[in-house]
């Protein structure tokens, strides 16, 4: 990246827009507030994509299972790790009747039995009992498995392709992302707190792109990160790298280093008292942090005040890696105007009392900060549809939403995934 | 997604011995799950928030002393009582700390948004 001549006092941030080839025109409104577009998105971008349902360890043992609902596509996927270990992915659907088979949304067994007629099925699919077979006509129970969804992992990262023959495989989709993300840790990955946001009144992309700059955070988070992202080097919190990797995208974005909490915060200074990293903004250890920061694509030009890299796979999923911890966030459009999204923080189990303390304090910052998100959002998507506005401008450090749009652009116009995913 | 507790709100003597002057806030302030426990913040006036927080603060550090002979999973049920309340210190922080007022400026109430579980090893 090259430094360029910006205005004082910041001298010395990356230009990310034109370096990684996008446009810097105004992007038109209409894909944010159109009923004709959210179709093509469903048909073009969510019904051809890979998409990410999260790690392995959300199915911790052999014959674990987890329900995923793809409400854009109406698909609710049944997620099985069987006892080999294998993980699949089926419809969740009975071959009798087509009734929901599964009725939760995660937890153990070897086989599933639908509650309307008791068809039987393994969680490898095969289906294993039908109640009074001999009065069907010509059964073959053979036929008769769950109807599987394309699903293969990467990483430790689960995907599932709503294609029937996905036209690429998950390596081709996640191209230039997959080879340097390759052996990126994954620390505690074993259990999350969650913040779940079953529905909010926003377009999936409005609050996507809310994660994805950190323009706004002086701003819209003056008392919960204002401080932690910003300071008078860097008062517009400008990010420190971005790269457009395919479909997919990364930026480290700035830490003010000399953060510390002040003097009054008696609560924030006790929570953060005996914590060995140093960073007043995670729950993670200094060990599992240190994996992160060695690893040459987080933060890559390694420099030492950076927040988080943020890795955007496209289309839908976050992975946050940060000096404080790691967690991901997925959006989930429910329609046109309203989505539902859910956040993992992936915090160590704590030893004692004085972590688990400072994870109380982590989790009620967070909850504060994406309530913060979640207003904001609503009332932009309300203007938007006002129609006072046609076009939106954004600004360099807001290149990750340029890419975003810009990909879905061209997944909807182009016929086939392999041409979308053409340099 | 919140999760149901076994405890009584309150029982005679329900925080360990030493912490009587913190029983009036028990009930309202040693709720069962983080969830629960952002809800009743959200919920009380800057007055109530203050007056936990002041009177809660001054025995956080010796409280968490208390609590660091129990396994965190296996406390007694008063010491699990006693960790609730001091839990809620955060969530008071954000108003005290943060904010200045019981939730952040702009930010919606009622809202859709909730802790699912954790943090660990509890869950709530
Ligand atoms: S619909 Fe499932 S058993 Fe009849
Ligand atoms: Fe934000």
């Amino acid at each position: 990246m090259s430094v360029v001549d910006l205005p004082k006092p910041n001298t010395e941030f990356p230009k990310l827009t034109v370096p990684n080839g996008l446009g810097t025109g105004p992007i038109p409104i209409a894909p944010y507030i159109s009923q004709a577009w959210y179709e093509q998105e469903r048909d073009r971008v969510f019904g051809r994509a890979w998409l990410c349902m999260g790690r392995v360890e959300q199915l911790p043992e052999a014959d674990s299972f987890i329900v995923k609902e793809i409400e854009i596509c109406g698909v609710i996927a049944l997620i099985t790790r069987d006892a080999k270990d294998q993980i699949r992915a089926f419809h969740n659907v009975c071959s009798h009747r087509a009734n929901l088979v599964v009725h939760e949304t995660s937890g153990k067994g070897s086989r599933f039995v639908c509650k309307y007629h008791n068809w039987a099925y393994r969680n490898t699919g095969d289906c294993i009992g039908v109640p009074d077979r001999a009065n069907f006509f010509d059964l073959d129970m053979k036929k008769c498995g769950l109807t599987p969804i394309a699903c293969e992992t990467w990483e430790g990262w689960i995907f599932i392709n709503l294609q029937k023959q996905p036209e690429v495989t998950l390596t081709e989709f996640l191209g230039n992302f997959g080879e340097v993300f390759r052996d990126a840790p994954a620390p505690a990955a074993t259990q999350a707190f969650t913040v779940d946001v079953t529905s909010m009144r926003a377009n999936w992309k409005v609050t996507i792109d809310a994660f994805c700059e950190s323009y706004h955070v002086p701003v819209l988070h003056p008392s919960t990160l204002g401080d932690t992202f910003a300071n008078d080097s860097n008062r517009y919190a400008r990010p420190l790298s971005g790269n457009v990797r395919g479909a997919h995208r990364t930026m480290t974005t700035f830490g003010n280093p000399n953060y510390v909490p002040p003097e009054s915060s008696l609560i924030e200074r006790l929570a953060y008292s005996n914590i060995d990293t140093g960073n007043t903004l995670g729950a993670n250890d200094a060990a599992d942090m240190q994996a992160l920061q060695n690893h040459p694509a987080i933060n890559p030009n390694k420099v030492p005040n950076w927040a988080t890299e943020i890795c955007w796979l496209f289309p839908n999923f976050l992975i946050f890696y940060s000096p404080g911890g790691f967690f991901t966030l997925e959006f989930w459009p429910l329609s046109v105007n309203t989505t539902r999204w859910v956040a993992r923080m992936h915090t160590p189990v704590a030893a004692d009392v004085r972590q688990r303390f400072q994870q109380e304090h982590y989790s009620c910052r967070m909850a504060e900060i994406f309530l913060e998100d979640v207003g904001n959002l609503e009332r932009q998507q309300k203007a938007m549809e006002s129609g006072g506005k046609t076009e939106i401008i954004l600004q360099d450090g807001e290149f990750l939403l340029r890419h975003s749009i810009e990909t879905i652009q061209k997944w909807v116009a182009s016929a086939t995934v392999r041409e979308a995913l053409a340099e | 997604m919140q999760m149901q507790t076994s405890l009584p709100a309150s029982l005679p003597n329900s925080l360990p011995a030493g912490f009587e002057a913190l029983e009036p806030f028990v009930e309202y302030w040693a709720g069962a799950t983080n969830d629960i426990r952002w809800d009743r913040r959200a919920r009380a006036s800057m007055a109530e928030i203050r007056s936990f927080y002041e009177a809660a603060v001054p025995r956080a550090d010796e409280g968490l002393a208390y609590l660091e002979q129990f396994p965190l999973d296996a406390m007694p049920d008063d010491a699990t009582r006693l960790l609730r309340l001091l839990l809620s210190l955060p969530h008071a922080a954000m108003a005290v700390e943060f904010h200045g007022q019981p939730r952040a400026a702009a930010s919606p109430f009622p809202h859709g948004m909730h802790i699912g579980r954790g943090p660990w090893p509890q869950g709530w």
